[in-house]
């Protein structure tokens, strides 16, 4: 080895080095979200602004802030409260815009991000549990981890840190096609009309309906008719349509396979507020996808899942007239007990792990978090009820799916 | 239907010819308005204003197309040689297809002052009137030369305000000086304070203003017709609290804010140059106006950011083709009323009106908080055609053309260039 050889070496040693420790070379947005890693998030704002955002948490007013995420600061970002029943003025929950006051910014490929204050889940992991697992099972939803988050430099709680559904995921999501990014579609956020539980009834040919339930996302200018005429095709089509011919009217707008799929996952963490929920649809997104008619639905706040292990297989499938006419059809009540099962298997040994692994990872930042609605003794009660709900909830679904097969019930049964 | 009923009324009243001449009379006369003389120096006058419009606009931007645009109705008079007095008043002004006209409302004062005018060097005004900042601002609604001020003289210029003013002649030149409780009506701060525990609520103001007019070029020897033109330069100072209580861009026709308000603290001051020369039949004026405002601590990081800086000017240009002089009353040489034609005077303006801040550095934003803040502008242009039909009563048509700087911050984004057009009836006496 000669002189030479040393200082390529040495040149290459000190290359990888700034390599590991500079994070322009290494951040992503994967990076951003590792559900591995407690982040730390550092959000910058004027301090008059931050008492106006808590003192007017229900109003969606954007401030101006910067933020810092390992070492890197995105300068004059839009923040604001968001969230329905999740809202506080104590521990407010957050919408990170990037791009709210120069359209072109971005940070790591995102325009935008989701702060989740963590304010109906004493656990703090019912929503990044159930995302994962989503995952797992092959269905669309935000990457999520949790991080810490510093107001000013003060530590303001430990908060979910969550992928905005937008273009941008939906390019993560259904990938590209040669070089087309296919995120040109049109993606709706459910919109829970409070007082106005909705099941899938057919609302009449107009559109305002539809329009107040399914906010659009994407492609806003386009024509009213060419956003919201295909959801109310379909709403239609469910409703004027015998449970018989259901599949032939309706395959071309809704994909059925994935959406059987991601109701069925949706019982097995037993979350009460989702697609059959108790005061009819709720969390969800639909995107309909790019130069096709067909809608998919995509994952969103699972802060309500895990409500206990004996949530019935079938929880209001017969009150919502999409699920209910598509699920008296042999082959998708078929698929839909199978990926109950399949839910279960996956879940034998990764669910209480993954769980218990978030909670190690959470822990002292929850035990510190004194904005939070609740206390750290309640904390502890429900992390050692949520531990045990894997386990059972694996052996009802079980004996429930075989119950209603027929086929031979497992041992563990009652 | 009362609105229309005042429009009618204040039309018939500034039908009546100027039949009499009045000097020496008593009661009631007719001196260019109704007017009860008490006895040589004590009288009180009747005034009145009705401006009605019909607008079109390209592309529609949400406007009722027809429009009461002022009513009002004031008192003015004498008490001695020594003291003059008005008042004026609002009245249910707005678009009139809008809503059941079943009763009157009176809106905001306008005018209400007393003038101390003893002395030409020095008479003093006390009351509500405007903040001597502005030639445009300053010239009353009958003497427009289009039927809107420009958008620098309704948004950087303060307007009226409550307050005390000393004014007065030396020689070629003539002063006003005052002191204002707030910082105009063109100013009047749009959030509510917030105030955390154990703060206080500051107060905007008080404002100082000052403007020196003259006729400047009268005294060098080589300057021909120019010797009557006048020149002034205005300044106004005035504390603003903090929170989003800028100035702001509103378009021309006040419909979307081309340019938000953004966080202010400190000071707000005001520069500017007025030019007014009006040759035989022909004017032309021009004004440049600056305000810069202070943002102290308001960074997200609770630091000084760079001043917010607004900029405007235009230049104006008219010609009586009928042959009138242009002064500040124009009379007709054969008014409508008597056979004749009246006066027809044609006009153009050019006007920018302008936002942006101190700071240039790095990447520029629209966030209210950012020290470079992203510039836009509104470039107008206004043709007009004034027929001036009797001393009281003129029609105006004017076509306006607006140009955005920045295309997504418009009446509707994406679209930057306006046309817009109106028919106004002025009624004034």
């Amino acid at each position: 080895m000669n002189v030479r050889h040393l200082i390529r070496g040495g040149v290459l040693l000190v290359l990888f080095a700034l390599g590991l420790s500079s994070p322009i070379f290494a951040q992503t947005s994967d990076d951003f979200f590792n559900p591995e890693v407690l982040q730390r998030v550092d959000i910058w704002l004027n301090e008059t602004d931050w008492s106006k955002l808590k003192a007017a948490f229900q109003e969606n007013t954007y401030y101006p802030a910067d933020v810092t995420w390992n070492g890197t600061t995105v300068y004059n970002v839009g923040i604001r409260s968001r969230g329905l029943g999740s809202r506080s003025s104590t521990k407010p929950g957050l919408r990170v815009d990037f791009d709210r006051y120069n359209s072109g910014q971005q940070f790591l490929g995102l325009k935008s991000f989701v702060l989740d204050n963590l304010t109906q889940d004493k656990t703090g992991i019912k929503e990044t549990a159930t995302m994962r697992f989503y995952t797992r099972l092959g269905i669309p939803a935000p990457r999520e981890t949790h991080t810490r988050l510093y107001i000013n430099g003060r530590y303001s709680g430990l908060y979910g840190l969550v992928e905005s559904v937008d273009k941008t995921m939906m390019g993560r999501v259904f990938g590209s096609i040669g070089d087309d990014v296919q995120n040109d579609g049109y993606l709706f956020e459910y919109n829970y009309v409070l007082g106005s539980p909705w099941r899938f009834t057919y609302e009449g040919s107009a559109l305002p309906p539809y329009k107040a339930r399914f906010d659009i996302k994407t492609n806003e200018s386009h024509a009213e008719s060419t956003i919201w005429g295909p959801i109310e095709e379909l709403v239609r089509r469910v409703n004027e349509t015998s449970s018989g011919g259901i599949e032939q009217a309706i395959a071309d707008r809704l994909d059925l396979p994935a959406f059987v799929r991601y109701i069925s996952a949706q019982n097995f963490v037993a979350d009460f507020d989702g697609f059959t929920g108790y005061d009819g649809m709720n969390n969800f997104y639909m995107y309909r996808k790019e130069e096709s008619s067909q809608h998919v639905l995509i994952a969103w706040d699972e802060d309500n899942a895990f409500l206990q292990a004996d949530y019935p297989i079938l929880m209001r499938i017969d009150e919502n007239v999409l699920t209910n006419k598509l699920l008296s059809l042999g082959s998708y009540r078929t698929q839909y007990f199978n990926v109950m099962l399949e839910s279960a298997d996956s879940a034998t040994g990764w669910l209480r792990q993954e769980m218990q692994r978030q909670f190690d990872m959470i822990n002292a930042a929850m035990l510190e978090d004194t904005v939070k609605p609740y206390t750290n003794a309640e904390y502890a009660a429900d992390r050692e009820t949520l531990l045990a709900f894997p386990e059972a909830r694996i052996t009802y679904v079980r004996c429930e799916v075989a119950k209603q097969t027929g086929a031979t019930r497992p041992s563990g049964c009652q | 239907m009362k609105r229309p009923l005042i429009v009618a009324i204040l039309i018939a009243i500034a039908a009546v010819p100027a039949a009499a001449q009045n000097k020496g009379k008593r009661g009631f006369v007719w001196d260019d308005r109704p007017t009860i003389v008490f006895g040589e120096d004590v009288n009180i006058a009747v005034t009145g204003r009705a401006l009605v419009e019909w607008r079109w606009f390209d592309p529609d931007i949400g406007e009722e197309l027809f429009a009461l645009r002022a009513a009002r109705l004031g008192l003015k008079g004498d008490l001695t040689r020594h003291l003059d007095w008005e008042i004026e008043r609002e009245i249910g002004v707005g678009d009139l297809e809008e809503e059941d006209d079943s009763r009157i409302e009176f809106g905001e004062w306008k005018d209400v002052f007393v003038r101390w005018r003893t002395f030409d060097a020095a008479r003093v005004k006390a009351g509500r009137f405007k903040i001597p900042f502005g030639l445009e601002q300053n010239t009353g609604v009958s003497e427009l030369d289009f039927a809107y001020r420009a958008l620098g003289s309704r948004t950087i210029a303060p307007g009226r305000d409550t307050g005390v003013m000393v004014s007065g002649e030396l020689g070629r030149f003539g002063y006003e000086a005052g002191v204002f409780d707030d910082d105009g009506d063109n100013a009047v701060s749009s959030e509510i304070q917030f105030v955390q525990e154990g703060q206080d609520l500051e107060n905007v103001g008080p404002s100082f203003a000052v403007r020196v007019t003259g006729d400047l070029f009268r005294a060098l020897p080589f300057t021909g017709r120019l010797r009557s033109a006048n020149v002034g330069i205005a300044y106004t100072n005035s504390d603003v609290p903090e929170g989003l209580n800028s100035l702001r861009g509103e378009s021309f026709w006040g419909t979307e804010d081309f340019f938000e308000r953004v966080y202010v603290k400190g000071r707000r001051q005001r520069y500017g140059a007025q030019f007014d020369w009006s040759p035989g039949p022909t004017s032309l004026r021009a004004e440049w106006m600056q305000s810069r405002e202070e943002r102290n601590e308001q960074s997200n990081r609770n630091e000084d950011l760079s001043d917010f800086i607004a900029n405007a000017w235009y230049v104006a240009g008219t010609w009586l083709v009928t042959g009138e002089d242009k002064d500040d009353d124009v009379n007709a040489r054969r008014p409508l009323l008597k056979g004749g034609p009246g006066a027809i005077e044609l006009a153009v303006r050019y006007e920018r009106l302008g936002f942006e801040s101190a700071s240039t550095q790095g990447t520029p934003f629209t966030n209210p908080r950012a020290d470079y803040l992203l510039p836009n502008s509104d470039s107008v242009v206004t043709f007009g055609v004034n027929w001036i039909t009797s001393r009281w009563t003129r029609v105006i048509v004017n076509a306006i053309h607006e140009d955005f700087e920045d295309a997504t911050r418009t009446p509707v984004p994406g679209t930057s260039s306006f046309w817009s057009g109106l028919v106004r009836l002025n009624i004034v006496f």
